[in-house]
């Protein structure tokens, strides 16, 4: 569908690091990648690996160590501060405190590359801002002051303000990490329908992979001798995800994308019926660390059905019947621990 | 959008009516202040001082003293707030002022080293022509030395209240310092920095009056440059760079302009205290926004007004005695300062 598909950032074995004093500190190995335009990437990787400094580089705020950065085929180095401001848009997990901002005068900050030396908002300034608030929905908010908002709204507002900054690449540096569920997804929404409909590039940093998976176009996975990248389901095919976890704890199931915690096999017990209260019941019994058999065991439940409207577990020599998994599993515990 | 742009448009109205507002009360006060002292004069009299060469006592006191002094009152009133308004929004720091953080006190040190230090026999009133520019330099360099060592500070500690405290501590040192410096200077050198360190608005000579007119202009047309940085530096430094800002040139400019305006002030006036922070606030209160395209403006007319109020209240009218302007300062700014903390939700965190 998107007719201009083309490389708007690579990267080319970029080193990231500080200096200090006199030595570089070089955070991880030479990274390689690429952006398109209108593509959402997920930069995941475990805390301290060196996501907010990539992000930081990528944006200028902070010198690369070595390597290049292009953007449109132009290196980095020949950008100036204010060039690079129409190329890149930028939000911090700073969360920005001031008294006396309306929604509107933050959005109009993203302005500041645009308008002349005093910052003079002119109609096509007026406008731009005005699209960028209705575009992350916001327009009710407009006269408020940023201090009253949620943070869910908030963080709307500071997306609101690098859309005014009419930028081809937004990099947002854990979007999502202080807001609860519900803003969490709504912010992903808006960024999936920002990246499809407005062609921007969106590079975010997340640790909620499995939100990674389902809405990013690509994934930037940061390990610590490599940059691994490419679409979710090629990632997850490589079983590239299993480099993140302590392969002792935690099993990543690569065939649907969940993870479950390693545990001692307590039993096998078969599960006699169908549907979603088969699939729930299997994973509750997963949980309290039993696996499902395919044949008859000592041990078995009967699922609930038309005729029978509760869980009966036949364990030994007893039958009990349940009226929610929660009491089933309750009494599994029970059963097994007694023995 | 038809209604937002009408909503716009009144707000607009708005501020324009409260800058016209607040024009007309500077030229009302400054007629007060002309008419009111501690000399009763009438009012026919002060207007024929001004428009008669009548030559007469009078005159001399409108012409010599109370007019001088109320420019001075009013060129000082619109320096020190418009330097605390730059150093709230570069600091992201509500308490921060000239005299809170010790800038005050640096460029007195710079005076202190022109008048203990170097001339033995030189008094404030006789300084003219190149000495009025020593004196008001050497006022910068002090203003800009604490200025830079609360900037590295406060680049390193994020927290608002240990940058203040340090910023005390600074003053208590520097005043500790000019303390030696009086211990080894002679009489004469003593009682040229003690009359200065009192403080006033009525002793400049013309000559001083125009190096601090001079000076403070020049403070003024930067910040008017400053305040698209300014607004930008509000959401901190980071997005300032993201949004295409050179934060270190931003910085460097303000920092000018902020030495210029609160040394040139303290050089020639002494320290005058809690103008510089509250002002800013009163204006953000009024006008209920952040944008710097308005609160600088706001602040260079709100500043004016006050320290004008300061200067009438100082003269007692109707009284003979004269009370010190830096304690009516002191007692407009610090109910304003104390609100400010006690309001400290709206401020809290960072600024």
């Amino acid at each position: 569908m998107r007719k201009d598909i083309k490389e708007i950032l690579s990267l080319d074995s970029l080193k990231i690091g500080y200096f200090s004093g006199k030595n570089e500190n070089v955070l991880l190995p030479p990274l390689t990648a690429s952006a398109d335009s209108g593509e959402l990437i997920a930069v995941i990787g475990k805390n301290g690996i060196g996501k907010s400094t990539l992000l930081r580089t990528l944006t200028g705020l902070q010198q690369p160590l070595g390597g290049e950065i292009f953007y449109s085929g132009k290196n980095i180095r020949d950008y100036s501060r204010m060039e690079l401001a129409h190329k890149v848009g930028y939000i911090s997990t700073e969360i920005v405190r001031v008294s006396n901002m309306s929604v509107y005068d933050m959005v109009a900050l993203g302005r500041f590359p645009h308008t002349n030396w005093i910052g003079k908002i002119e109609k096509t300034d007026h406008e731009k801002i005005m699209d960028a608030i209705e575009k992350t929905s916001m327009k009710r908010f407009c006269r408020k002051f940023v201090s009253e908002l949620s943070d869910g709204e908030r963080q709307k507002v500071m997306i609101a303000r690098i859309l005014a900054q009419d930028t081809g690449i937004m990099v947002m540096d854990e979007p999502t990490a202080f807001l609860d569920i519900a803003a969490r997804y709504e912010i992903l929404h808006l960024l999936h329908l920002l990246s499809g409909s407005s062609n921007k590039t969106i590079i975010f940093s997340t640790h909620d992979l499995q939100m990674a998976i389902s809405q990013s176009d690509k994934i930037w996975l940061l390990l610590d001798d490599r940059l691994i990248e490419g679409a979710p389901e090629d990632l997850m095919i490589a079983g590239a995800f299993d480099h993140l976890f302590d392969s002792s704890t935690v099993i990543f199931n690569s065939d649907n994308g969940t993870f479950s915690f390693r545990s001692e096999n307590r039993g096998t017990i078969y599960l006699d019926g169908k549907n979603s209260k088969r699939y729930w019941t299997e994973k509750a019994i997963n949980r309290a660390g039993f696996s499902v058999s395919n044949e008859m065991t000592s041990t078995y439940i009967i699922l609930p059905s038309e005729s029978n409207s509760k869980w009966q577990l036949s364990a030994k020599s007893i039958v009990r019947e349940f009226k929610s998994i929660h009491e089933l599993i309750t009494c599994l515990d029970k059963e097994v621990m007694s023995t | 959008m038809q209604k937002e742009l009408s909503v716009d448009l009144k707000a607009v109205r708005n501020v324009r009516l409260i800058f016209l507002a607040l024009l007309l009360l500077i030229v009302i006060l400054l007629i007060l202040d002309i008419f009111l002292g501690s000399v009763n004069i009438k009012a026919s009299e002060v207007i024929s001082a001004i428009f008669n060469n009548s030559n007469s006592n009078y005159e001399t006191i409108i012409l010599k003293f109370r007019l001088p002094k109320a420019i001075t009152a009013l060129v000082v009133g619109v320096a020190l707030s418009l330097s605390g308004l730059q150093m709230q929004t570069v600091f992201r720091n509500p308490m921060a002022g000239p005299y809170v953080l010790g800038i005050s006190s640096g460029a007195s040190l710079g005076v202190a080293f022109v008048i203990l230090g170097f001339s033995s026999n030189i008094a404030p009133e006789s300084l003219n022509g190149l000495g009025n520019w020593i004196l008001v330099v050497a006022s910068w360099v002090g203003a800009g030395a604490v200025m830079l060592l609360i900037m590295v500070i406060s680049s390193r500690v994020k927290d608002i209240m240990t940058v203040l405290i340090l910023g005390i501590m600074l003053s208590s040192g520097i005043s500790a310092i000019v303390t030696i410096m009086q211990y080894f200077s002679n009489e004469t050198m003593l009682k040229a920095y003690v009359i200065w360190t009192m403080g006033s608005l009525g002793n400049l000579t013309s000559g001083q009056l125009n190096v601090l007119l001079i000076s403070v202009l020049a403070g003024v047309i930067l910040s008017l440059f400053s305040s698209k940085m300014l607004n930008a530096l509000l959401i901190g430094e980071n997005y300032a760079g993201s949004l295409g800002l050179n934060v270190r040139f931003a910085r460097a400019v303000i920092f000018i302009c902020t030495s210029i305006l609160a040394g040139s002030v303290t050089a020639f006036c002494g320290p005058i205290g809690f103008i510089g922070i509250a002002v800013p606030h009163i204006v953000r209160i009024i006008f209920k926004t952040s944008d710097h395209k308005i609160l600088i403006p706001g602040t260079i007319l709100m500043g004016g007004a006050i320290m004008l109020v300061s200067d009438i209240i100082s003269q007692l009218p109707g009284s003979e005695s004269v009370l010190p302007v830096n304690a009516v300062t002191s007692l407009i700014g610090i109910p304003v300062v104390i609100w400010v903390i006690l309001r400290k939700r709206n401020y809290s965190g960072s600024f």
